[in-house]
């Protein structure tokens, strides 16, 4: 029983990780109306910047954060200047292999600055335990729940008490009307674009810190997870797809625990067939009209 | 597709194209006598294997517009049926590359059951996990399929008692394959048929209202475009004599993908010259291989941005909606419209 927990607790704990880049995926679809396959090479991106930032200064936990979140900002502005910005107006699958392109891209500039090995990671946080009985749960579990949580209170505030906040969630219910209303849509639109790029950037450096590894083909995987629990929730819906991401954490480390560790992928794009099948629109009520 | 124009000018203008056809068919068959350096013959056959595997992508993507971004997977059903009917049962080439071809068919069927709820990025992401999983169980299911370590030793095809071994030999398979492919798929897209799958692509609500029974047609369309990627592995795997799933990962799908993009979508020449141009660049770059794919991500962005349609892709369509698109904005210019 204590094992099933323990599952149970690495479970949430990974979930909450694809929840974060599942909030940035969704934010970036809400907001662009375009949909994204960059977002696993952004992810693995804020991963190596949080590595070198803490090489250069120290195992701080919030200049990872800063780090990761400012690169992936960056190469947000990056991919919204090519992947987006001209092709709102045309039809969608361009821009859709636009950023196959630009993940191509990514990934292999990555490979080559950045080697094509695994990197170690270790010592960025104690290796400590607190345990009841015989279930324990680790400071880096714990650490990664609590910013995960309060980074998406942060999003929270920042989407209903700002008025850039208001701004993007005008330019998501519809485009026409918030420009009509005086509002910087494509300003807003690069905006939306570059924060959902630095959750995941942010997202990416939790990762690398959970498996104490990372590696520049760590992207696709992830960037497959982020889509998953994002579909999960109804790929706009910013709430539902956290949700979905703990969802999908919970379904993979159960799965594991009754066939092999190697099969965690397999039950990821199982799980994720069934539910486009079953179910496309998710947990929202009406499927998004972004297809 | 562009509709036959007047009658005349359409028979002279065939027959100069079946004149040229006919050239490059004796080209190619003379090739190897003209020029039997293994280096070479090992290239060309490269080429005409990718040209099979763009032009099966070419017939879901570029005719009947769904989006299929996982195409190594059936590529890889393909390869690992013909090895393991080979080396399981001791079954002939000849017929287990048929066989491999209808296998890719049948997961063909089973990845398209979803496309009739889904369009656009959900299918994709649906090709993209159906491929993925079929390399993970070829990787996890070590009984079968020999797990990380692949399948060695495949046994070469022997044709009326000839081992063909030699990649002037191969080369004169993959020719034949490549031609029965084109040929084939030439008849196909010009029957009715193609005709619907044109019409799905062009808008696929129109061609409902029209009596065109989309998810049939839908179907139809995976299974042939899965079928010949199918026979393509199957004639791969004895070729390379060891396949493992490490070459069917999705780096080998976006590879096809991008030679159907540069290529062209939506005509027979369009994958071909994209075969073409992606291999003969992955030679030149050889020296700098760590940059090929650098080079490939930017020409698709290139091609995007220039000609999303392709080098030789079809002008009058949906694929090409760059000109529409250009002059839609010419007219939204003067009113200052806020995108």
């Amino acid at each position: 029983m204590a094992y099933y927990i323990s599952q149970l607790i690495n479970g949430i704990c990974q979930g909450s990780i694809y929840a974060l880049m599942a909030i940035g995926f969704s934010v970036v679809m809400g907001v662009v109306g375009l949909v994204t396959f960059t977002h696993g090479e952004v992810i693995m991106l804020g991963a190596f910047a949080s590595y070198y930032a803490f090489a250069m200064f120290g195992n701080h936990l919030l200049v990872g954060i800063l780090a990761s979140f400012g690169a992936s900002f960056l190469i947000g502005v990056v991919i919204y200047k090519v992947c987006y910005e001209r092709f709102f107006d045309a039809p969608h699958h361009i821009s859709l292999l636009c950023t196959i392109g630009m993940s191509m891209l990514l990934k292999n500039l990555a490979q080559i600055l950045f080697g094509p090995n695994f990197k170690p990671l270790l010592e960025v946080l104690p290796n400590r335990f607190y345990g009841v009985g015989s279930v324990g749960i680790s400071l880096v579990q714990l650490t990664v729940i609590a910013t995960v949580i309060s980074l998406s209170l942060l999003l929270f505030l920042f989407f209903n008490r700002t008025r850039w906040g208001v701004q993007l969630r005008a330019v998501c219910q519809d485009r026409k009307a918030a420009s009509l209303m005086g509002i910087n849509v494509k300003l807003t639109s690069m905006l939306g674009n570059c924060i959902g790029c630095g959750l995941g950037g942010v997202a990416g450096m939790l990762l690398a810190i959970y498996y104490q590894t990372l590696i520049a083909t760590m992207g696709g995987p992830a960037g497959m997870k982020a889509f998953s629990a994002s579909v999960l929730g109804g790929m706009t819906n910013v709430p539902s797809a956290a949700l979905g991401g703990v969802v999908l954490g919970v379904v993979e480390n159960l799965g594991i625990t009754f066939t092999n560790a190697s099969f965690r992928d397999v039950f990821a794009f199982l799980f994720l067939l069934g539910v486009l099948i079953l179910r496309p629109e998710g947990f929202a009520r009406k499927l998004g009209n972004r297809s | 597709m562009t509709l036959a124009p007047a009658a005349k000018a359409s028979w002279s203008r065939g027959r100069i194209r079946t004149l040229g056809l006919v050239l490059l068919l004796l080209l190619l068959l003379g090739f190897p006598q003209i020029y039997p350096k293994s280096y070479v013959m090992g290239v060309m056959c490269r080429i005409l294997l990718y040209a099979i595997l763009a032009g099966s992508l070419n017939i879901i993507n570029g005719y009947s517009g769904q989006f299929n971004i996982g195409h190594a997977g059936f590529f890889c059903v393909g390869a690992y049926s013909e090895a393991l009917f080979a080396m399981k049962i001791g079954m002939s080439f000849w017929a287990a590359l048929p066989l491999g071809g209808i296998m890719a068919a049948l997961i063909g069927l089973v990845v398209s059951l979803p496309t009739f709820k889904l369009r656009g990025v959900y299918l994709a992401i649906v090709t993209l996990g159906a491929s993925e999983l079929i390399r993970l169980v070829a990787l996890n299911w070590e009984g079968l399929t020999g797990g990380p370590m692949g399948v060695k030793g495949i046994p070469a095809p022997v044709l009326f008692g000839l081992r063909i071994s030699k990649a002037t030999r191969y080369y004169y398979i993959f020719l034949f394959l490549a031609v029965l492919f084109f040929f084939v798929t030439d008849r196909v897209v010009k029957s009715r048929v193609g005709r619907a799958w044109v019409a799905i692509r062009e808008d696929e609500a129109a061609a409902r209202s029209l009596g065109v029974e989309t998810a049939r047609y839908k179907a139809m369309n995976f299974m042939y475009g899965a079928f010949w990627a199918g026979i393509a592995g199957a004639a791969f795997a004895p070729y390379f004599k060891f396949i493992s799933p490490d070459m069917f990962n999705l780096d080998e799908g976006f590879n096809i993908l991008s030679m159907v993009i540069i290529g062209g979508q939506g005509t027979l020449a369009g994958p071909a010259v994209g075969a073409v141009i992606v291999n003969f660049l992955t030679e030149v770059l050889r020296p700098v291989a760590q940059y090929r794919m650098v080079l490939y991500a930017l020409l698709i962005i290139g091609m995007m941005w220039l000609r999303p349609q392709g080098l030789v892709g079809v002008s009058n369509s949906i694929l090409a909606e760059r000109k529409a698109w250009r002059s839609r904005r010419k007219a939204a210019a003067p009113g200052g419209a806020a995108r």
